[in-house]
């Protein structure tokens, strides 16, 4: 909000400081002035007022305290002495009927008649037009000037159109409309408070006026309105028609409720001086439960305990009545370290003894209070172990050689129906289609991901690790997944296995997945190049070639491998205790085994053989080559193993090794596999 | 027996030596004067034939002629060596300024690499770290926070809503709501921070997107008071950004905290002299902070009588931003290699 620098300055006699100056002080202990303007022979200053401030800071009076407050000065008070016709009163013309007592707190109104409607002076429209606003008549600029003054909206109507003679305030019926001053049409409804006459809607209270009653250049007789309205029934009616103005965004923030009568006495004198009106005697005012100053207790130990810094007593009075706080002694001096202060009801901000610490700490300046270690006792930081765990996966799949990226947690439509996801979070206001709902899977940003860096990579290894979303719960679970481009299934796989053993995770193995015909027609993966990943019994992922009618629609123009894996599950099992395996002080012995089979039998399954009848004194057993070619019979495969036997209590004899050796043989034989000798 | 004139044969020896360039040669030579049929070894031999007194005269001769040429020879072997040696080396030579060899590498992701720098600083200080649903209800983001509903307040934090029949729930907008639920779960005195994504329904540009990610933090005991806050925060930024810092707090306001302020760094661009990164302030706006609200321990079941403490929140893409001097936020979020490569 921009405020006038030369209409600051005259609230005080005494010279204020100049602006750049006034603007440091303002930003450190009130609010941040974010820029400054020459405009004329005047500044604006572009001032944030904090949103708990509107109440009395949405105004030059309010950050004019401010300044008094900062610099010590005094302000100094206005007179407005109004000449009231006595023949004429107000009450003899006009009658209101407030019917929300709850939605209306306060409603002043009087009539000022034989006004002239014209140009406003020179001086009230240059104020205007440094904070921004147009002039328009000088009625409509003395209400907006005393606005912009005391933080008061005011509005005016054409008294001789009005209906009956009366105002009534209520709400609004289903389907009532309105037509404001600007011409636009609004629907209304119960929700909504009007300003009316005996028959129509004249304004949709605080929040803008209509056209019917409106001032024009031939309005002769005008009624002021003063009024306070509840905050949230202002900010639910122009939530419902969609409709911010100056007034509401003022009454939505709240407005001391004596404001109301300082602001038409000023208006009026001003409009009796400007427009030359006969101002009637007296007003209306509806005004059932006058809001009193509020009294709080405060205590000085607690303001020292919270600052961590001592103020004097006395500086702390002094700031409290600088801020116009009235500060008495408690009745019964219990403790002479406790104050009774007043609150004016101006400030609709405080209520609690913290609040008024906060008075105390921004006017002290924070600058001046120390920088204390805390003294508290030595207790270690919890261990994170999820945060662990990530960072261990994290570091693992870095030393992989793949690059990590973060993703939007949204997907669009497209996706969905690529995807085919099912159960998916939808957002009830999307920044836009393509983020329509929340991501089931890693994946599509990841396809997405290697896309966009195709025409630059050559190579593209990349993962996630993040949070997936699904219904019905609104769970929320961790996963990582990982992006090869090309075929990189034994790759990817090897990555896989590097991450389970850093993980400590034993026991992984890898199930051919066989897809139905169906499932085969909306899976994303190629059907005979995937596998599930499994620990012990447990499904923890998936590893595979992304179907070709899925890279095409992402316009990929190569193959992906991608593992995705549930990293809740892995975060569990690595957390499960590793148990330490004795190392055994007797040799090891290897051997090595050279076995024939069909292409289609699974490396696994053979392994499985081996380790089964090789009983326990197998201590490992490793695949360490697969040939297929020309020398062998069409359709088969040859896998080489290592063999290593292990006792733990004994050295092995070549004698048992060897029977051993036999049993195995002879337990792949019975398989119908040939075993090369 | 011929007489043998030792001194023309040591200058003969000398020369055969020195003419000798490798060390087969250096043996030749050994072998014609001490080999099994060398000059030397036959004189010895014949020794005998003479008379005692020429025997030993011609004995002295010969073993001093043997140590001659013995010593000479070492000496050339020596000699030799060397120069193989260095010619060696001289095959060894390579370019170092050839470029090295490029090493496969993944690289974690800066928000990833600043997150956990953040974390370590304030474990260090005793702080744990706690994380919290990104899917909350009202009551958590706003209500216990003390964001009532139809309050303007509201309107700071655009929020993503989702759609559901049956409850209202959001993105949570800020991290604060993880303060509800860990004072709920855990009696102070504590210390956390909470790092993670948060959501705001936002036109995305240079400095706004719809996901980011925060850091809360949160201590709380009998006597935390503000000046604990300013040398923690200070702290903080002295170790994150490895050189000293100066902090300044400003008044502000944000529901759950009173007081509130704003922490401004000592721009370290430009040491306060103004610099486009400071918007000429010669301060940079880092986080939001402030004394903990009763109300937000009374929502959370705690005695506001009891306890007192700070909280703050600062962005951590902005940090990021600031370390590696990234002018644009959206660069986080995009998946572009040749961004992410670069760390």
């Amino acid at each position: 909000m921009v405020f006038s620098y030369n209409w600051l300055q005259s609230f005080f006699e005494r010279k204020i400081s100049k602006p750049e100056k006034l603007a440091d002080f303002l930003t450190m202990k009130s609010f941040e002035v974010e820029s400054i303007e020459k405009i004329g022979d005047d500044f604006g200053l572009n001032i944030e007022v904090l949103p708990n401030r509107g109440p009395d800071c949405f105004s030059h009076l309010g950050i004019a305290r401010e300044v008094g407050a900062i610099l010590g000065y005094e302000l100094v008070t206005r007179n407005y002495p109004l000449k009231e016709d006595k023949s004429l009163k107000t009450k003899d013309f006009l009658k209101v009927e407030v019917k929300n007592k709850n939605d209306c707190y306060r409603y002043i109104a009087r009539t000022i008649f034989d006004v002239k409607i014209d140009s406003s002076p020179k001086w009230i429209r240059e104020k205007l037009l440094v904070c921004g606003l147009r002039p328009i008549n000088n009625v409509v600029d003395i209400l907006n000037y005393v606005m912009l003054e005391t933080g008061q909206p005011l509005h005016a109507f054409d008294f001789d159109k009005i209906a009956g003679k009366k105002i009534i305030v209520r709400k609004a019926q289903k389907g009532e409309k309105i037509i404001t001053f600007d011409n636009e049409k609004y629907e209304l409804d119960k929700e909504v408070l009007v300003i009316a006459d005996d028959k129509t809607p004249l304004a949709i209270a605080g929040i803008k006026g209509g056209k019917k009653a409106e001032i024009s250049k031939r309005t002769k007789r005008i009624v002021l309105e003063s009024a306070n309205f509840n905050q949230k029934t202002i900010r639910a009616g122009s939530k419902k028609i969609d409709l911010k103005t100056d007034a509401s965004w003022r009454f939505e923030h709240g407005i001391d409720p004596n404001l109301a009568e300082l602001a038409i006495n000023q208006a009026s004198y001003l409009i009796q001086e400007i427009a030359g009106g006969n101002v009637c005697q007296g007003f209306i005012d509806f005004y059932p439960k006058k809001l009193l100053p509020k009294k709080i207790r405060l205590d000085l130990d607690y303001v020292e305990n919270l600052l961590g810094v001592k103020i004097a007593k006395k500086e702390i009075e002094d700031i409290l009545k600088r801020l116009k706080f009235k500060v008495s002694q408690p009745l019964s001096p219990s403790s002479d370290n406790t104050l009774i202060v007043e609150v004016p009801t101006f400030r609709l901000d405080i209520s609690l003894a913290e609040d008024l610490i906060e008075e105390i700490a921004r006017l002290y300046g924070y600058q001046k209070i120390p920088l204390v270690f805390p003294t508290v006792t030595l207790i270690p930081p919890q261990k994170n172990l999820n945060l662990f765990w990530e960072k261990i996966a994290k570091d693992t799949l870095k030393e992989a050689g793949l690059t990590e990226t973060y993703n939007y947690s949204f997907i669009g439509e497209r996706e969905k129906e690529i995807f085919n996801f099912k159960d998916l979070i939808e957002l009830e206001n999307p920044t836009s289609a393509d983020y329509k709902y929340l991501r089931p899977s890693l994946i599509p940003h990841l396809l997405k991901n290697i896309q966009k860096n195709q025409r630059f990579l050559k190579e593209i290894k990349i993962f996630e690790l993040g949070k997936i979303y699904k219904r019905p719960n609104f769970e929320e679970k961790r996963r990582l997944t990982g992006a090869i481009r090309g075929k990189a299934f034994f790759e990817a796989k090897g990555v896989v296995d590097f991450l389970f053993q850093n993980l400590g995770i034993a026991q992984v193995w890898y199930d051919g997945f066989q897809p139905t015909p169906e499932e085969t027609e909306i899976s994303i993966w190629h059907p005979l190049r995937c596998a599930e990943i499994k620990v012990n019994h447990e499904e923890v992922g998936f590893l595979g070639e992304i179907a070709p009618k899925i890279t095409d629609f992402f316009k990929i123009e190569d193959k992906v491998t991608i593992f995705d894996l549930d990293f809740e599950k892995l975060s569990r099992l690595a957390s499960e205790e590793a148990i330490y395996q004795p190392i055994s002080s007797y040799p090891a012995a290897i051997r090595d085994l050279s076995v024939l089979v069909p292409r289609r039998i699974l490396a696994d399954e053979v392994l499985n053989e081996i380790e089964r009848s090789g009983g326990e004194l197998l201590r490992d057993v490793d695949l360490f080559d697969i040939y297929e070619g020309e020398e062998l019979p069409e359709g088969m495969k040859n896998l080489t193993f290592h063999l290593i036997y292990q006792a733990r209590d004994r050295v092995l004899s070549s004698k048992e090794i060897e029977q051993i050796q036999q049993n195995i043989i002879k337990t792949l034989e019975e398989n119908g596999w040939q075993v090369r000798k | 027996m011929s007489r043998i004139n030792f001194l023309k044969l040591k200058s003969q020896v000398k020369k055969e030596i020195e003419k000798a360039d490798n060390l087969k040669i250096l043996d030749e030579i050994f072998r014609k004067y001490l080999g099994e049929k060398g000059k030397i070894t036959f004189l010895i031999r014949s020794l005998k034939k003479l008379s005692k007194v020429k025997r030993r005269k011609m004995g002295l001769q010969i073993n001093e002629f043997k140590a001659f040429l013995k010593k000479s020879l070492e000496k050339k072997a020596e000699e030799i060596k060397e120069k193989l040696e260095k010619e060696m080396v001289e095959k060894d030579w390579i370019d170092v300024t050839i470029p090295g060899r490029k090493i496969q590498v993944g690289h974690l992701h800066p928000l990833t690499q600043v997150k956990q720098e953040i974390e370590e600083i304030f474990q260090s200080m005793g702080f744990s770290i706690v994380e919290g649903p990104e899917i909350e209800n009202e009551w958590y983001n706003f209500d216990a926070l003390n964001i009532p509903v139809d309050h303007p307040a509201r309107d700071f934090w655009n929020t993503l809503w989702l759609k559901d029949k049956k409850a209202k729930f959001l993105l949570r907008t800020h991290t604060s709501p993880v303060q509800i639920h860990y004072l709920e779960k855990n009696q102070p005195p504590l210390r956390i921070i909470v790092p993670g994504r948060v959501f705001r329904h936002e036109a995305t540009d240079a400095s706004h997107e719809i996901n980011f990610y925060q850091l809360e933090g949160l201590m709380v005991g009998e006597n935390v008071s503000v000046a604990n806050f300013k040398a923690i925060v200070q702290e903080f930024f002295k170790q994150f950004f490895k050189k000293p810092v100066k902090i300044r707090m400003r008044p502000s306001y944000f529901p759950f905290t009173e007081p509130s302020f704003e922490v401004d760094l000592f721009c370290l661009n430009c040491l306060g002299k103004g610099c486009p990164a400071c918007q000429k302030t010669g301060w940079i706006e880092m986080m939001g902070a402030g004394m903990v609200h009763p109300n937000v321990f009374l929502n959370a079941g705690l005695k506001p009588k009891e306890w007192q403490g700070f909280a703050f929140g600062i962005g951590i893409e902005r940090l990021a931003m600031m370390k590696y001097k990234i002018n644009d936020i959206r660069l986080f979020y995009n998946g572009d290699l040749r961004f992410l490569e670069q760390f």
